[in-house]
């Protein structure tokens, strides 16, 4: 690929509604599949992608996100060409500002971009798990001679007023843009994916950033764009994708690689592997009656009870008779013996006493933190 | 503070088999992600020290293979370094010695800005703190120190290493363990020296033996009179992989969780190469008891007291009992492994019986279709 291309991802959101998994950190930085960040996913992408220049535009708890970007490495990004930032809103000449909108995030790193002078920008979403590389939507782009393309995928229509629609025309051209509409006019949903041509969003930003707006991509760039006759593109991405907002939907993409049933792709394809942290742990331990079924489970994990359809991360320990069942279980917690747990996301370090049950019988996704006891 | 190098010295290692007919024993791979080399260059990593020559005898690929560019062992990557030496001018394996690694890099060895030299081995698997012993051999005023480990299973473990007889912590004798007594202090092979005189040594070195190496220099140096010796002693557990026997009984052992935590503690990591693969995956009809399973592994059949490395997989109603697959092995369906070590890459097809016992270990050699 020989596109000029950088990639800015936004990470700044709060993550409301993944309740105490984001009181003390940003939701890009929430674990998942046992060993990754959420946000491991769309740096490995363009690492695989051949997209090394990357803002990481942070906000809310940016610390222990900022400190795992460090300096790139994770994901390669430490090489001679390449830069890996993340940038927080800061104060400057014109006043301390916070980021007030996903545009906004944007134009208030203008300079950054004009420095690194690219011909395209990515705009990408730090809370989105799915595995692919973005040449071929950066070729289509660049072939039509777009102004934006937008990646979008196909969902249930009955679903589709819960997203952002774009209609299109013959040539998957965009002609409307309806965000969360009672009467979608196509089953094409945007994913938060675009591919800008940099002079063009350069002027738009600058439009934008004085007007009353909520400064947004898909409520305010995208419309004023369209109404103003630009040529939208849209891009058919085929696969697994998955916003992971929400404990239900955190707990569904986890089970889907637990069952081996998304087409991640996790095991095998080695062309678009996921990298991120290593911990320098033993390979993880089962122990002599220990079972493990429909499972994943990451080094340095001690299991040594009952394991069903769970996600067991690194430094876990599951002592003798604990169940554990159709759970997420987050780096460094202890589910002690005889403590029983089914349908859960179990945050970092949580203790569940011996002998505890928790959730048991409920359809409900259950989240617990800190010590459980009786 | 003293400035210490460290030396990872790969030359005059005990041989184990066909595990390293193709690559050093440093580089062996051990409880599924580790190379053995790791644990010498872990502690000199956890010991604060930052510049390390590793003394690379042959296969060096396999080695650059590892190691990359080191950075994995330093703390900082600008002050530390992680150097390979190798000497490829070298006619006969048996003059291949690490003090002709050494004289032949003394470019890059003579002239550096350190107080102290600790060398260390691969096949002596131990969580060891260099710092306290510097501390002493600086201490004690001499200019060479040895580590040894009092042992009570010296019939049947250590054979061929050296034995120290030793006086108020001084090396007064040498002799080889031939498994006569069950208690013995064996050297561990480690040497701390003042780096002034080893240089001055090893230059010298020629003059009296072209066939020695740095164990043989400290034997010469304690029995001749030429130095006195500092006898120190370690009390933690090791691990001596010193024959494939040895290789097998050790791994099986750190199963165990109490042997495990005595090697690998909280605030003593091991590192090591990463190699970014995904967690382990088991299937709904997996059965696994006591094992070490690595990322990368998808299991499906049956995996008992085994240690799978990365990325092996098990398919449907396989049994494997009592092995150690090392990455890439893959056991097809209805296959049944017992008392096997498969190295890299071995492709177990389908419906197999492969078999040793649990006194003889089969060796499958890399690479190898069933």
């Amino acid at each position: 690929m020989s596109h000029n291309v950088v990639a800015m991802i936004l990470a700044g959101g709060k993550g409301t509604r993944l309740g105490l998994l984001t009181k003390k950190m940003a939701k890009p930085a929430v674990s998942f599949a046992a060993k990754y960040r959420i946000i491991d996913f769309p740096l490995s992408n363009c690492a695989n992608s051949g997209i090394n220049r990357i803002g990481v535009l942070t906000q809310y708890e940016p610390t222990l996100l900022d400190t795992y970007i460090g300096n790139g490495e994770k994901w390669g990004f430490n090489g001679v060409h390449s830069l890996l930032t993340s940038i927080a809103p800061r104060q400057t000449d014109e006043g301390a500002n916070w980021y007030k909108g996903t545009a906004d995030a944007i134009t208030q790193n203008i300079e950054f971009l004009d420095g690194l002078s690219p011909d395209y920008v990515l705009i990408l979403s730090g809370d989105h798990i799915y595995k692919t590389t973005y040449n071929e939507m950066i070729d289509l782009h660049a072939e039509s001679g777009a102004d934006a393309t937008i990646s979008v995928i196909e969902v249930d229509p009955k679903e589709a007023s819960r997203f952002g629609i774009m209609a299109v025309d013959k040539t998957d051209r965009i002609t409307e843009f309806q965000e969360k509409p009672k009467h979608p006019k196509s089953n094409l949903a945007s994913m938060g994916v675009y591919v800008f041509t940099w002079k063009v969003l350069r002027k738009y930003l600058i439009a934008d950033r004085d007007l009353d707006t909520n400064h947004d991509f898909g409520g305010d760039i995208i419309p004023t764009m369209l109404n103003d006759g630009l040529k939208l593109q849209a891009y058919r991405f085929k696969g697994y994708w998955r916003d992971v907002g929400t404990l239900q939907s955190l707990h569904e993409a986890n089970m889907d690689v637990a069952l081996d049933r998304s087409d991640l792709h996790f095991y095998g394809d080695m062309s678009t592997r996921i990298y991120t942290e290593d911990t320098y742990s033993l390979p993880h331990y089962l122990g002599k009656q220990a079972s493990i079924k429909s499972s994943i489970a990451n080094q340095g994990a001690i299991i040594l009870g009952k394991v069903n359809s769970s996600v067991i991360s690194n430094e876990v320990l599951i002592e003798e008779d604990a169940v554990v069942d159709r759970c997420v279980v987050m780096e460094g917690s202890v589910i002690k013996r005889g403590a029983k747990i089914t349908n859960a996301i179990v945050a970092p370090n949580t203790v569940i006493e011996s002998g505890v049950e928790v959730n048991l019988n409920s359809k409900e996704i259950a989240l617990v933190g800190g010590k459980v006891a009786r | 503070m003293a400035k210490v190098v460290g030396i990872c010295d790969l030359h005059d290692a005990p041989h184990l088999g066909k595990l390293t007919e193709k690559r050093p024993i440093g580089t062996v791979s051990f409880l599924g992600r580790y190379g053995l080399m790791d644990f010498a260059l872990s502690n000199f990593s956890n010991s604060g020290i930052d510049r390390v020559s590793i003394l690379v005898d042959r296969h060096l690929h396999s080695v650059i293979s590892h190691v990359r560019d080191g950075s994995i062992w330093v703390n900082n990557t600008k002050t530390g370094t992680q150097r390979i030496f190798y000497n490829e001018n070298v006619p006969g394996h048996k003059f291949n010695t690490d003090i002709n690694n050494l004289l032949s890099n003394r470019l890059h060895f003579e002239g550096l800005d350190c107080d102290y030299v600790v060398v260390a081995n691969s096949f002596f698997l131990m969580s060891m703190d260099f710092r306290k012993y510097v501390d002493m051999h600086i201490e004690s005023g001499r200019k060479i120190s040895l580590i040894y480990k009092r042992v009570k299973n010296a019939k049947e473990e250590f054979l061929n290493c050296d034995i120290v007889k030793t006086e108020n912590h001084v090396v007064k004798d040498f002799a080889v363990n031939m498994g006569t007594a069950k208690e013995a202090q064996v050297s561990l092979e480690v040497f701390i020296f003042d780096y002034k005189t080893l240089v001055e040594l090893i230059n010298k070195t020629r003059e009296i033996s072209t066939l020695f190496n740095i164990r043989d220099l400290v034997n010469y140096c304690a029995t001749n009179g030429l130095y006195e010796v500092n006898a120190f002693s370690f009390d933690g557990y090791v691990a001596p992989i010193l024959t494939f026997d040895n290789f097998v009984k050790y791994s099986r052992e750190l199963l165990s969780y109490d042997v495990r935590k005595q090697l690998f503690k909280e605030e003593w990591p091991i590192y090591t190469t990463t190699h970014n693969t995904p967690p382990a995956l088991y299937g709904e009809k997996a059965i696994v008891e006591n094992s070490f399973v690595s990322n990368g592994s998808r299991i499906k059949g049956t995996v008992i007291n085994s240690i799978l490395s990365r990325d092996v997989i098990v398919e449907e109603g396989a049994v494997v009992k009592n092995c150690i697959l090392f990455s890439g092995t893959k056991v097809g369906k209805g296959s049944h492994l017992e008392y096997v070590v498969a190295d890299k890459n071995v492709k177990i097809r389908e419906i197999r019986d492969v078999a040793g016992d649990e006194d003889h270990f089969m060796y499958i050699s890399f690479g190898a279709n069933i």
